[in-house]
């Protein structure tokens, strides 16, 4: 009996002093592992008379319960002292940069058309894409722009070597009206984005090849005030709940009555400020309810049917949108440019 | 077009600011581009003066001394001026004043003027010619002022103006002019237009042989004026400034009236010198082939059968409606003049000048279709300029060939459809006054609005254009803002456009970036790229006859030179440039035709793969075949290729070796998607791409049909996701082939053994060395298989196995390595 005393004796006063986890197996294996003390004298238990043996077996029994409720809680101490002290050592500088993923950008001007296409098909615009090589019938005669009349000057038009025939670089997305008139019948609800092209020096604000969104609709009873709706909520959309549409009369061949439309500036609430040249407006471009010789040209009754149709260029609203002041830098490709519109995600 | 507000004010009662008027013409229509304040830099140093006394100066034979009094100020100055006389009114200019230096080589370069002591004698100011006030080149005397000259009143608000810059569209011609212009004020201010003074013919004999229009269909009306006793010199100061402040240069007073009048009434006019007349009489007749005339800018011009000219009894002297012809130009001697005031045909008038690449004032009015019934205004306003200003002039006679005379029109519309088209009721009353202000004869009967147009409104001649009147004058600002009525369509979207918006998706989320460039290339970079996607024999170029650069006529076959351009720019300040673009590239078909316009994508990589980051291996640090391990290659654009067709179902995409000049023979290959070619993608050789400005960095490009993708999908892309939930079994294979064996073949040997459950197969090593013989190399493959329904067993895999490694080897003789 003596001999389980010393072991319980040595076995709590080792366990007062272990201090790392490593001590702590050790200390497990010495006393509650399978060739610890406790377990030899259990061995042991054989040697002994059979009336000592009884006391002896609930002795070390007891001994074993007591040592190992006695380690549990020491044991999870230092297991967490140990986990903390592995965390400690693993630690980083938080404010290293991360590793940056390699990310992309679709081009803005594509990234605006997506948009466009959006806020249109939510009011049943369905879009449709035509060549960027056109007739004088469909760029001009069908958009009642008469050969030899001073209306076709506003055009400045490159021309595409043909021997007989009037074939152009379209100067404006218009085209596609007649071109989308002589295929559907009404009701028509299209826009049309894409590429026009125009014999015109180049300058901060003058591309010669540039982008623009062409809209139409065709249905009975259509009204000028729907074409102000329509872009009021695409301006609302794209700017903000806040913007407003203003019209002014302007002339275009294919509308009548013709319209140049603004929209109020986003920059300054419409209060004046260099983004809006100090006048509140930003100018966006030209619509107009659709011309009765339009209609008539492509088989439309003008006494049955009316439209609107509007044209908008889209470097201009992205230029607007994000404070782009050169509209060159559209198709420079400078990826110091581009990568701005990683984030943006126009 | 340039209207000063003083002349405005002659017709039309203007109470509101230059500023507030602009933004009102504008809303109107007749946009305000741009405000002037002339004078306003005279500033408050320049006066109206008196000459009091002028003494000659003691000590000068060419100067003298000047008592100049303006209100408060009375001054001595020192002047040369030869014509200053006691008794002038001119302009004084005090000290501090800003001036235009008359003596500086640099035209219009200003100067301070400061008080100085002229031989001996204190010059406190300064009387100013012409050129000191910036108003002309004059500086031969001092400027003198009429008599009636306001003294003591400062010059800008005298003499300066405020000039307000309209562009005029081209549907207005009846606002192409001061007189059109108040008219339009006039309607939108509610205020009277006040008449012009104009001559009478009352007792000037009507000469009916003075002309005749032998082309009715070209000349509806000519009226000739003869003039007798003028005398030509300079214009009076209120002519001349006039002209000068609508930004046309004075030139005599005859010429400068009928500009007056052009921009005063919109109708061109112009005088002949009767002296050179032959026949005194005037014969409007179209050309004969290879007529000649020198014209008034000295060129001797050649006609044709369709251009119309004004001749005498001899010869031509005007190309009609365009330029008068020198033969009979007013001279310094001129004493009698024909005056003529007519219409001539808008077309021919515009055909004549693009023949003669001549564009005038008068043109630019005639090509807009003038009122015939503006001419005879127009005359006598010019005859009693003429009158006013020679005074010993007299009209001798006169002819007015009118043969049928120009009605108005009427449009009659329901009432109800101005609310129709606008969305926005107006009330009878509103509609009728504001069409009278704008000159038209509304009458309202029932549910009718009938409307007489003004002769001058030739772009008004449908019930729409009526209605446009009435909304610009109302406002479009009172226009509501309503959503469209009825059925709301289905919208269809464009297949080819989603199939390219799939493609931009996946590449921008590869890293990529999109760009966008011009359409046009030149002869040489098409001609480097020609036949990438198809042979280029096919297809004739489409050339522009006008391109911005005539160094790049040709629209492109190609995107990659513009590519390949930016790459080079991009590479002067970007370690990594991933470009592609997707758009239009032009075939032509058939002459005269439509060109074949295929949506395009196209690759151009280099540099290196990693940004320069902590994480990146150091390019610097490492040696070379480290560092040339780092570049973009090939791999790096056939996998973005891969994954964008991929993306919209074009799985079975082949790669086969192909050459093309261009590329680097060894890394080069043709795209297939079901067996046909559909584009390249390949490194371009070394020594071109250091030609093409990207020095010794690889260039990989690649460019597809992405409408013949579209073509060989169907049309449709699709794309079949089945969530799998037992768990997917992996197998790792390599095998030993000759090095000639394309990767391709042993994939395809590969798929074609690997049974229905392969779900993905990875190429992730290729190993060459000694130790498996200098013609071999080694692929390792790893194999997915997947089944739907259940766990694989052992067995079942071992089976394949078996399969996998006997087809291999007999496909392409690929021994399995243990």
């Amino acid at each position: 009996m003596s001999d389980i005393q010393s072991i319980r004796t040595q076995a709590l006063e080792r366990l007062e002093h272990l201090s790392t986890l490593e001590d702590a197996q050790t200390w497990e294996a010495d006393y509650l592992g399978p060739k610890g003390a406790v377990k030899l004298f259990q061995r042991s238990l054989g040697s002994l008379s059979a009336e000592e043996r009884p006391a002896a077996g609930r002795a070390a029994n007891d001994l074993s319960r007591e040592l190992t409720e006695a380690f549990a809680p020491i044991l999870e101490r230092l297991q967490a002292e140990s986990l903390t002290a592995g965390m400690a050592s693993d630690s980083i500088d938080v404010t290293l940069p991360g590793r940056t993923p390699t990310v992309g950008a679709a081009h803005p001007i594509n990234a605006m058309i997506d948009e466009l296409i959006e806020i249109f098909a939510h009011m049943g615009f369905q879009s449709v894409f035509g060549p960027e090589v056109e007739t004088g019938r469909y760029n001009f005669d069908l958009l009642n722009i008469p050969a030899d009349h001073p209306a076709r000057d506003v055009w400045d038009t490159m021309i595409v070597q043909a021997p007989n025939a009037e074939i152009i670089m379209r100067t404006h997305t218009s085209p596609m009206q007649a071109r989308t008139m002589e295929r559907m019948e009404p009701p028509v609800r299209v826009i049309v984005p894409g590429k026009a092209y125009r014999f015109e020096a180049q300058d901060a604000s003058h591309e010669w090849q540039f982008t623009q969104l062409e809209g139409l609709m065709v249905d009975k009873d259509v009204r000028l005030s729907d074409l102000k709706g329509v872009l009021q909520e695409m301006a609302r959309q794209l700017f903000g709940p806040e913007r407003k549409v203003r019209f002014r009369c302007d002339f275009f061949p294919f509308v009548e009555p013709g319209v140049d439309f603004s929209v109020d500036c986003a920059v300054c609430d419409g209060k004046g400020c260099r983004v809006c040249k100090y006048t509140g407006w930003l100018e966006m471009g030209g619509a107009g309810m659709v011309h009765p010789n339009v209609l008539r040209g492509v088989g439309y009754d003008p006494k049955v049917y009316s439209g609107f149709a509007f044209g908008l260029g889209i470097e201009r609203i992205i230029m607007m949108k994000y404070g782009v002041n050169d509209i060159r830098a559209f198709q420079a490709n400078d990826l110091r440019f581009l990568e701005r519109f990683a984030a943006a995600g126009a | 077009m340039k209207a000063p507000l003083s002349w405005l004010k002659d017709m039309v009662s203007i109470e509101i600011t230059a500023e507030e008027l602009a933004a009102r013409m504008t809303m109107a229509g007749l946009e305000a581009e741009k405000i002037e304040h002339l004078g306003a830099e005279w500033g408050d140093k320049v006066y109206v003066a008196e000459v009091l006394n002028v003494t000659q100066h003691p000590d000068a034979d060419r100067l003298v001394l000047a008592d100049i009094q303006a209100g408060e100020h009375r001054l001595t100055v020192v002047t040369g001026a030869p014509n200053i006389a006691t008794g002038q009114k001119v302009v004084l200019a005090l000290a501090g004043a800003r001036l235009v230096d008359a003596y500086a080589d640099e035209p219009g370069k200003m100067k301070t003027l400061k008080p100085g002591k002229i031989r001996g004698i204190m010059s406190e100011g300064m009387v100013c010619s012409e050129k000191e006030l910036g108003m002309s080149d004059e500086h031969e005397g001092i400027l003198v002022l009429p008599d009636d000259a306001p003294v003591g009143t400062l010059l800008q608000h005298y003499l300066g103006d405020t000039v307000i810059e309209f562009e005029i569209t081209p549907n207005l011609v009846h606002a192409f002019s001061v007189r059109g212009l108040a008219g339009e004020a006039g309607a939108i201010l509610n205020e009277p237009v006040r008449e012009l003074a104009v001559a009478s013919m009352d007792g000037v004999p009507v000469q009916e042989n003075l002309v005749r229009i032998d082309a009715p269909q070209l000349c509806s009306r000519y009226i000739g004026v003869i003039i007798d006793g003028v005398q030509v010199e300079p214009s009076p100061a209120w002519l001349a400034g006039r002209l000068a402040a609508a930004g046309v240069r004075p030139i005599n007073n005859l010429v400068d009236i009928t500009n007056y009048v052009m921009l005063e009434i919109g109708q061109p006019l112009h005088a002949f010198d009767l002296r050179n007349v032959a026949g005194e009489r005037i014969i409007v007749r179209t050309a004969t082939d290879g007529e000649q005339m020198e014209t008034l800018d000295h060129t001797m011009r050649t006609f044709t059968a369709a251009d119309l000219l004004i001749t005498d009894a001899e010869k031509p002297v005007a190309v009609a409606g365009v330029m008068g012809g020198v033969n009979s130009e007013v001279l310094d001697d001129t004493t009698s003049i024909l005056l003529e005031s007519a219409n001539f045909d808008m077309v021919s008038v515009r055909q004549t000048g693009r023949r003669l690449k001549l564009r005038t004032d008068a043109l630019a009015r005639f090509e807009r279709g003038l009122d015939p019934n503006l001419s005879w205004n127009a005359a006598m306003r010019a005859v009693q300029l003429v009158l006013d200003v020679c005074p010993d002039a007299t009209v001798r006679c006169y002819a007015d060939e009118y043969p049928v005379k120009k009605a108005p029109i009427n449009i009659s519309l329901p009432f109800v459809k101005i609310e129709k088209v606008l969305g926005m009721a107006i009330d009878a009353a509103t509609v009728v006054n504001v069409l009278s202000r704008l000159g038209f004869q509304p009458v309202i009967s029932g549910e009718t609005l009938s409307v007489t147009v003004p002769t001058n409104r030739s772009d008004v001649t449908l019930s729409e254009d009526v209605i446009e009147e009435v909304a610009r004058i109302v406002g479009y600002d009172n226009l509501p803002a309503t959503m469209p009525i009825g059925e709301t369509p289905i919208v269809e979207r464009d297949a080819m456009f989603l199939l390219e918006r799939a493609v931009r998706e996946s590449l921008v989320a590869a890293g990529a970036f999109e760009g966008r460039s011009y359409v046009t290339v030149s002869e040489s970079a098409q001609q480097t790229f020609a036949g990438v996607t198809r042979e280029s024999t096919e297809n004739h170029l489409v050339r522009l006859i006008n391109p911005l650069n005539d160094a790049q006529p040709v629209l492109r076959t190609s995107l990659l030179p513009r590519l390949i351009d930016a790459v080079a720019e991009n590479l002067k300040h970007e370690k990594t440039v991933r470009l592609f673009e997707i758009g239009h590239a032009f075939f032509g078909t058939t002459p005269d035709e439509l060109p074949d316009e295929p949506s395009h994508l196209a690759f151009a990589y280099a540099g290196y793969r990693e940004p320069f980051n902590r994480f990146a291996p150091q390019v610097r640090k490492l040696n070379t075949e480290q560092a040339a391990a780092q570049e973009l290659d090939y791999f790096d654009v056939k996998g973005a290729l891969e994954v964008a067709l991929e993306r919209v179902g074009a799985t079975d995409l082949t790669y086969a070796r192909s050459e093309h000049p261009a590329l680097h023979p060894g890394r080069t290959a043709s795209v297939k998607v079901k067996g046909e070619h559909i584009g390249t993608i390949g490194e371009v050789r070394p020594d071109l791409a250091k030609e093409l400005g990207v020095g010794e960095n690889r260039l990989v490009v690649a460019e597809i049909d992405l409408a013949r993708v579209h073509q060989l999908l169907g049309g449709q892309a699709k794309m079949q996701i089945s969530v799998d939930h037992f768990l997917p079994v992996e197998q790792d294979f390599a095998f030993l082939v000759d090095k000639s064996v394309p990767a391709a073949d042993v994939e395809q040997a590969l798929r074609r053994n690997a049974g229905p459950l392969l779900t993905d197969i990875v190429l992730f090593d290729v190993f060459e060395g000694k130790q498996i013989g200098a013609d071999k190399k080694s692929l390792a493959y790893r194999l997915t298989f997947t089944a739907p329904d259940r766990a694989l067993t052992d067995a079942e895999l071992e089976k394949q196995r078996v399969k996998i490694q006997k087809g291999v080897k007999a496909l392409v003789g690929g021994e399995l390595r243990a």
